[in-house]
């Protein structure tokens, strides 16, 4: 039938080292004991330990997660809200331009993106700080939460929702009793989308920011700029576990649930 | 004091119809599905909606569900007019063809799912989901969910659903279509046996013409947003209003031809096929020479190797192809002018003793009565 | 007409479907809509010495009529100086062969996970988007590591006794496309393989019964069914990577021109606010037809 051929296979496998290569070594010199990022002296976990009395990382990294645990559960609610009126609502006037909205914010380039939210900002006299980095990740992040909603949509049976409002349930209600359980595992990954790619975002924050709300990843940055150092690969190291554990544990639960519905 | 006639409401004129659709009309942009349809069903009336692919009659059905709004017209339901209150808000249920039931509750929570939207006391709520997984036979499955169901039972499931809030019209979208031949023909008598102990008025959409007839007190036959004739089974089978419907229905010789005049035997038609004229008892009002037609029922032509011994009706004509049914046989005969016409024999006798093979020359007839006369 | 005076109770009822449509709708056009007009507004503005650093475009003085300061010195000032049109056309440079690059390589994966055994594609497929998951920063910073010229790719390749001399890597455009590419690889994959994964393998085999050989086959029934799929990666790689700017600023020189770079530096460094403004506007003037080209088929996939 499909031939699984060695070029499939050397084209995965050239692929993954790729993709891996670059992560793994960062890992392994986090634990290097010299400063240096390129000659191997040995295990150490100093890095980590000087990493744990960084207050500047430290302070980052707790407004980092509050912007991304709002800003996430906001753009969820409101994702949800528009994947839904795109997917059900049929026409309605000023559609065109809301799908457009909706779509355009995937692919804008964060620097646009970055500059006009932050003259609005201005403009509006808001000041810059925590409040407005969380206002600009709720506005890209729920176009993401939209566009998976509206994939999930599309394999919802429709005749379930008129079901509910047959038996005498008002369209509100259906909505949370009936329509949000059964696409709740669709929404919870769209929280999860939303919450890593704020958590990850540095153009846009750099924009929106103001003082006492750098988050993680411009510190970072600024410490990049300044050069290469075991510190900064022991944070990554950090963030990329916390993500891979994270990951690994929603793709298990994902698949325990399939199994469980197809015991059924 | 007439007696109020209970079987046949429509025939009786003191009777109110329970649901009188009036005047419905509903537009897609261009698009007409339903065209000035007015329809009058009475209380415990088992009422099919028949017909093709695309005639309109699931978008009739979920109009009257509130799920599409009238674009003319109006539905009254036990005299209130429903045609703009919402889904959510109508006293009628209706079944789904996918049974569309909640993935996440159990069947319990299923059925008791409409009862809790009317704010109803638990104890009573609880009771009503009893009753209703006793009609429907699936005590035991209280607990289970819809994902470990199997189709015949999710069906039950979703029909009890629709029945737990005792509606006053439960609507019906071709609720066997998924089941099997055998598992069909057994919920069918299920479905009647539940209307009539439950005294509900029940609308189904189908296209099968078999279900129609079993289950039905009246079909009405839509085509292209119409209906074309409203009636009892055996009027529909057996007086057809025009060729669509008895072509619809079952299998059908239709004659064409012209008409000239009744006398003594009947209605005469000169049958283009046979040149020579065919009688019909059934009278017309038509000026002669006008083209008529007359539906002929497979089973009413009879078959036989030797010459009737009757005055009128007789063809010749050869066996081209025989169907053997087990219980019945289907013989295509050709004529002489080769048209060929579709005559059923039951199997009475286990030899065949009047065997009939390919290629026999047979004679066809039928009795006056047995066709109807077409005027479209 | 008794329909019409009834139509009220019908709409009172479904009135939430307003709500529903208005509260994503309004902060959209207030967040995302409304600022491209803002920056439209301050690309026609001058830079000042002030808080904020440009003009304003009303100003009241004793009259009633508001002065109106507007011009064109912004974008004047950008077609003048060859410096903004090299961006331009270089990021549109750097763009395409990423996104080509991007495509050749993101094909071969997703290709190869669509054929493999059917348990195995999960979790090839979670495996590749894991790195997606964890900091893009994170990921591109890791590459300065390795392409240093003191870095582990000359250590490891001078070791092996393949070069004398280290590679110049690091701040060029290679180590860009570099980046770029292992960047935004999940981004070209994921619309791949959804794609591919839901093709027919019966039309190829139909094919190859019909006589054609399997690189034939390819050409002509899997690249054009799977075109699709190719457009919605190339959309997604193509118009962010025009205005990157992380990646050419970490791992490009200074002759890398992009022009995220370039609108950064105005903003960041030269503190000129309106030809930043005017920069962004004509980057999304570069990248509308793209943009609306994306929205058009993705509308039409979920359909």
């Amino acid at each position: 039938m499909t031939r699984f051929s060695k070029f499939n296979v050397s084209a995965i496998i050239l692929g993954f080292t790729f993709l891996y290569l670059p992560i793994i070594l960062l890992i392994l010199f986090s634990f290097n004991e010299s400063r240096l990022v390129t000659v191997w002296a040995g295990f150490s976990t100093k890095w980590y330990v000087e990493l744990m009395q960084n207050q500047g990382i430290k302070d980052a990294a707790w407004v980092t997660i509050k912007i991304a645990f709002i800003s996430s559960s906001v753009a969820t609610f409101l994702g949800t809200i528009a994947g839904l009126v795109m997917t059900r609502f049929g026409k309605f006037r000023g559609r065109t331009l809301f799908s457009g909205m909706i779509y355009a914010p995937m692919v804008m380039p964060e620097v646009i993106v970055g500059l006009s939210t932050l003259l609005t900002f201005i403009t509006l006299a808001i000041d810059r700080g925590v409040l407005t980095v969380t206002l600009a990740h709720i506005t890209f992040s729920m176009c993401y939460v939209s566009v998976i909603i509206q994939s999930r949509m599309t394999s919802y049976d429709d005749s379930i929702t008129e079901a509910a409002l047959d038996l005498g349930c008002t369209p509100f209600r259906t909505f949370l009793l009936i329509t949000l359980p059964i696409i709740l595992p669709a929404v919870i990954s769209g929280w999860l989308l939303s919450f890593t790619m704020s958590l990850d975002d540095l153009v846009i924050a750099s924009f929106t920011s103001g003082p006492g709300s750098t988050t993680l990843p411009m510190k970072i940055y600024s410490m990049v700029r300044l050069g290469v150092t075991p510190e900064i690969n022991a944070v990554s190291t950090i963030l990329v576990g916390l993500v891979t554990v994270g990951v690994i544990t929603a793709s298990l639960i994902g698949k325990r649930q399939k199994q469980q519905l197809a015991q059924n | 004091m007439t007696e109020t006639n209970t079987t046949e409401p429509w025939l009786d004129s003191s009777q109110k119809p329970y649901i009188q659709i009036e005047n419905v009309t509903k537009k897609f942009g261009d698009f007409t599905a339903i065209d000035n349809l007015s329809l009058d069903i009475y209380k415990n009336e088992f009422f099919s909606l028949l017909g093709p692919s695309g005639c309109g009659k699931t978008t009739l059905l979920r109009m009257l569900a509130g799920f599409e709004r009238f674009t003319e017209g109006r539905v009254l339901v036990d005299g209130e007019d429903i045609s703009e209150i919402p889904p959510h808000l109508r006293p009628i249920n209706m079944m789904f063809q996918s049974y569309a039931l909640f993935p996440h509750l159990t069947v319990e929570k299923n059925i008791a799912f409409g009862l809790k939207q009317d704010k109803l006391p638990d104890n009573i709520i609880n009771q009503r989901v009893e009753e209703m997984l006793q009609l429907v036979e699936l005590t035991d499955f209280a607990k289970r969910k819809p994902g470990q169901l199997s189709g015949g039972q999710s069906q039950r499931v979703a029909l009890a659903r629709s029945l737990a809030k005792q509606p006053k019209l439960l609507l019906l979208d071709e609720p066997l279509g998924a089941l099997d031949k055998r598992l069909r023909e057994q919920t069918q008598f299920e479905l009647m046996d539940i209307q009539e102990k439950l005294e509900v008025t029940f609308v189904i959409v189908t296209h099968d013409q078999e279900e129609a007839m079993t289950v039905s007190s009246r079909i009405g036959v839509m085509d292209s947003g119409k209906l074309i004739q409203v009636a009892t089974p055996t009027q529909i089978y057996e007086a057809p209003i025009n060729r669509e419907v008895a072509d619809f229905i079952g299998d059908v010789n239709i004659f064409k031809g012209i008409y000239k005049g009744q006398d003594a035997k009947g209605t005469q038609l000169l049958s283009e096929d046979s040149k020579s004229i065919i009688y019909a008892t059934q009278k017309v009002d038509v000026p002669v020479g006008n083209r008529i037609w007359f539906a002929l029922r497979p089973e009413k032509l009879e078959i036989t190797r030797k010459l009737p011994e009757v005055d009128c009706n007789i063809l010749k004509g050869k066996i081209e192809d025989i169907g053997y049914g087990g219980s019945f046989s289907t013989y295509h005969v050709k004529l002489e002018n080769g048209r060929q016409l579709t005559a059923i024999r039951a199997n009475r006798e286990r030899t065949a003793e009047h065997h009939l093979t390919w290629g026999d020359e047979v004679y066809l007839h039928w009795s006056p009565d047995s066709a109807v006369v077409l005027l479209s | 007409m008794a329909n019409q005076a009834k139509k009220s109770l019908f709409k009172r009822t479904f009135n939430g479907r307003n709500a529903a449509i208005s509260i994503p709708y309004l902060w959209l056009l207030l967040l995302f809509l409304f600022p491209f007009v803002i920056v439209l507004k301050i690309s026609l503005a001058q830079p000042i010495i002030a808080i904020p650093p440009y003009t304003p475009l009303f100003s009241w003085g004793d009259s009633l009529w508001p002065k109106i300061q507007a011009g064109l010195d912004s974008y004047l000032f950008l077609f003048s100086d060859s410096l903004y049109i090299k961006a331009y056309l270089s990021s549109i440079k750097i763009a395409t062969i990423s996104t080509v690059l991007t495509l050749i390589i993101g094909y071969a994966i997703a290709y190869s996970i669509a054929r493999a055994p059917t348990r195995w594609r999960g979790i090839l497929l979670m495996l590749v988007i894991l790195p997606f998951w964890t900091s893009f920063l994170i990921r591109v910073y890791a590459w300065i590591g390795i392409l240093k010229t003191e870095g582990l790719l000359n250590l490891a390749l001078m070791t092996l006794g393949i070069i004398e001399k280290p590679l110049i890597i690091m701040n060029t455009d290679l180590a860009v496309y570099i980046g770029i590419v292992y960047s935004y690889l999940p981004f070209m994959i994921l619309p791949l393989y959804a794609n591919l994964e839901k093709m027919d393998m019966n039309l190829l085999e139909a094919a190859a019964d019909l006589g054609c050989r399997p690189f034939k086959t390819f050409w002509t029934v899997t690249i054009p069914l799977s075109l699709p799929g190719i457009l919605a990666g190339c959309f997604l790689v193509f118009i962010p990577v025009i205005g990157e700017f992380v990646i050419p600023d970490l791992l490009g020189g200074t002759k890398t021109l992009m022009i995220g770079k370039v609108l950064w530096g105005e903003f960041f460094y030269n503190r000129d606010w309106p030809v930043a403004s005017a920069v962004a506007i004509i980057m999304l003037l570069l990248l509308v037809v793209p943009i609306i080209l994306y929205q058009k088929s993705q509308e039409k996939a979920i359909s």
